[in-house]
């Protein structure tokens, strides 16, 4: 990547007289102090993906020391002619933009609800954040052992006066399993981006549109909602990243299975590099991860953004 | 009329969808009180009439449990601390200046972020090893080697979420204080930084989650030096071959889960408080 230089932009056209640039002393003077955090951000958070795309292009096995040599591609041909892999891809599509929109769903709703006061706001709202407070290994566990059990869970428990009886969740619907676990821990994650938009509205604007005389739902659809769109965009963007990465749900709740039916594509780098110790190939699927990131997050934002056009 | 009813109905709903959210963790803390026999039963009755804190005194008199907790405070908070500072410090360089590569550099730090961990482990150790010869404090098994791997991994979050904050302040404002005769520095800090404040909560709510919760790292590098582990590494010993023991392992769970309410519930207020009051004072 080549380094960004600090420039100030060409003035604008369209802005009415620009104000005459500041010499560059001073420039410099003002983004000066900012310029170290900016440049340790770059490196240090630009460093793993290069050091993955590096190690992406040696063939390297741990259990074979001094294996390592440079096979250029080879490791991305191996590994998307992996049928286990693109089982994997599937499964992390299937699990990602389900979990995300129905988070994101339920994170609205939610997020409307709490922007009201009202007696023991403060405790409900720390109520619904605590999935995302507890060690997602530790939830997994605990929805394993304690609510999809088929003899001691919960579920059964509370279903069996309607007949359900020993049923065995986790076997059965492995992936809607999953789903629900990882809804149920990334809708907090959601109502807080999005609660954080609602609480940074104007509230000139919203008492200017009520003396107006609009109502609660059009206010909703022409100003909430519009404004809110930037937040509810970056929770999916942001949302999708991280749901791509589970990880300890499945390791804890399937181990990827029943077969493959729930591995998704960290279970499959897992896999590779700690069970294979092939660290190339590993590395290799982690940038292909990336690659499909940038597709799901880019078909989420396109669906959201066609819900916008047809609602306003 | 009709609008108070509704608006009563709405709340009653969201009382009982947050008791519901919040079972498991109910769950949690409730088969961490619940007698040896009573944990794994056919008949998982949600409340106990024997609590016992059997379970909490066998994961406390763990060897070395309270230096581990240590450990984790102190990464978790070395982590807040240096991410708070450098992502404000960036968001506001790349939210006010324009540069030539600018749209680039915000999209690389997603994309960077978009790397599973599983497959940066390895690489990362040995790229550590090699840290660690120039500066031994970032080495492994030391605790700095964390806090760098988990500052990387909340930065690129943190300067997206702030991002918008940035941005939402008016550069009239600036301009303002400019003529005013405040300084820089003066506006950036009396002015900007509380009008981004919720960012920075929500910002600094995920990084100490990420960093507290991490178990890959903190097993890949803290190999020999067993006093630098942290906190998820102590709830292992619970896993036994034989049986597991839950009821120790539901009490450490809820341990972990303590100092991240009681951050959460801290800063929390700050959450609600929001922009609106901040742009009017």
């Amino acid at each position: 990547m080549t380094a960004p230089t600090v420039r100030a932009a060409a003035p604008r056209g369209r802005r009415p007289a620009p104000p005459p640039k500041p010499p560059a002393a001073q420039r410099w003077r003002r983004r000066g102090p900012l310029l170290p955090a900016l440049l340790l951000t770059i490196v240090l958070t630009q460093i793993p993906m290069l050091l993955t795309v590096f190690y992406s292009l040696f063939s390297q096995n741990l259990l074979r020391p001094g294996s390592r040599e440079f096979v250029g591609l080879a490791n991305y041909a191996d590994v998307l002619g992996d049928r286990l892999f693109r089982n994997a891809v599937f499964n992390t599509v299937v699990l990602t933009a389900s979990t995300v929109l129905l988070s994101m769903a339920l994170g609205i709703g939610l997020a409307i609800l709490l922007d009201k006061k009202f007696l023991g706001r403060s405790i409900v709202r720390t109520l619904l954040i605590t999935p995302f407070l507890v060690m997602p290994a530790a939830a997994a566990l605990l929805w394993k052992t304690s609510i999809f059990n088929p003899v001691f869970g919960l579920l059964n428990w509370v279903l069996s006066p309607f007949g359900v009886d020993n049923v065995d969740w986790v076997s059965r619907f492995p992936m809607a399993s999953i789903i629900l676990v990882l809804v149920w821990q990334w809708t907090p994650f959601m109502m807080l981006i999005v609660l954080a938009g609602l609480q940074s509205q104007s509230p000139e604007v919203l008492e200017a549109a009520t003396v107006d005389g609009a109502g609660p739902w059009s206010t909703f659809g022409y100003i909430t909602l519009p404004h809110l769109r930037q937040f509810i965009e970056l929770g999916i963007l942001l949302g999708s990243i991280f749901i791509v990465q589970t990880f300890d749900a499945i390791f804890m709740i399937t181990q990827g299975g029943p077969g493959q039916a729930t591995t998704n594509l960290p279970y499959f780098i897992y896999q590779e590099s700690f069970r294979a110790f092939d660290v190339g190939e590993a590395a290799a699927a982690g940038v292909l991860v990336v690659v499909a990131t940038i597709i799901i997050a880019t078909f989420a934002l396109r669906v959201i953004s066609n819900l916008f056009r047809e609602e306003v | 009329m009709t609008r108070r009813r509704s608006r009563l109905l709405a709340e009653i709903v969201t009382v009982l969808v947050a008791a519901a959210v919040a079972f498991p963790l109910y769950w949690m803390v409730l088969s961490a009180l619940k007698p040896a026999g009573e944990i794994q039963s056919t008949d998982p009755r949600p409340w106990t009439w024997a609590p016992t804190l059997d379970s909490f005194e066998r994961v406390l008199t763990v060897d070395g449990f309270a230096r581990y907790f240590l450990n984790s405070v102190v990464v978790a908070t070395a982590v807040v601390a240096l991410s708070l500072l450098m992502s404000f410090l960036s968001a506001v360089a790349l939210t006010r200046f324009r540069f030539r590569g600018r749209t680039v550099l915000l999209v690389m730090l997603l994309v960077a972020q978009m790397v599973p961990i599983e497959a940066l482990t390895i690489p990362l150790f040995f790229l550590m090893r090699s840290v660690g010869d120039v500066v031994p404090a970032f080495g492994l098994n030391e605790l700095g080697s964390l806090v760098l791997v988990h500052l990387a991994f909340s930065l690129p979050f943190a300067i997206w979420m702030l991002r918008g904050f940035v941005a939402a302040v008016p550069v009239e404002l600036e301009e303002a204080a400019r003529i005013d005769g405040a300084s820089r520095l003066r506006f950036t800090w009396q002015i900007l930084f509380p009008l981004v404040l919720p960012g920075l909560v929500a910002t600094s709510v995920l990084a100490f989650i990420h960093a507290w919760n991490d178990f890959l790292f903190a097993k890949t590098f803290i190999i020999s030096k067993t006093e630098n582990q942290t906190l998820p590494q102590a709830i292992l010993v619970f896993f036994k071959p034989e049986e597991n023991d839950w009821g120790a392992i539901m009490a450490s769970s809820t341990l972990m889960t303590v100092p991240v309410l009681v951050f959460f519930v801290l800063v929390q207020r700050r959450l609600v408080s929001g922009l609106a009051g901040a742009v009017k004072g």
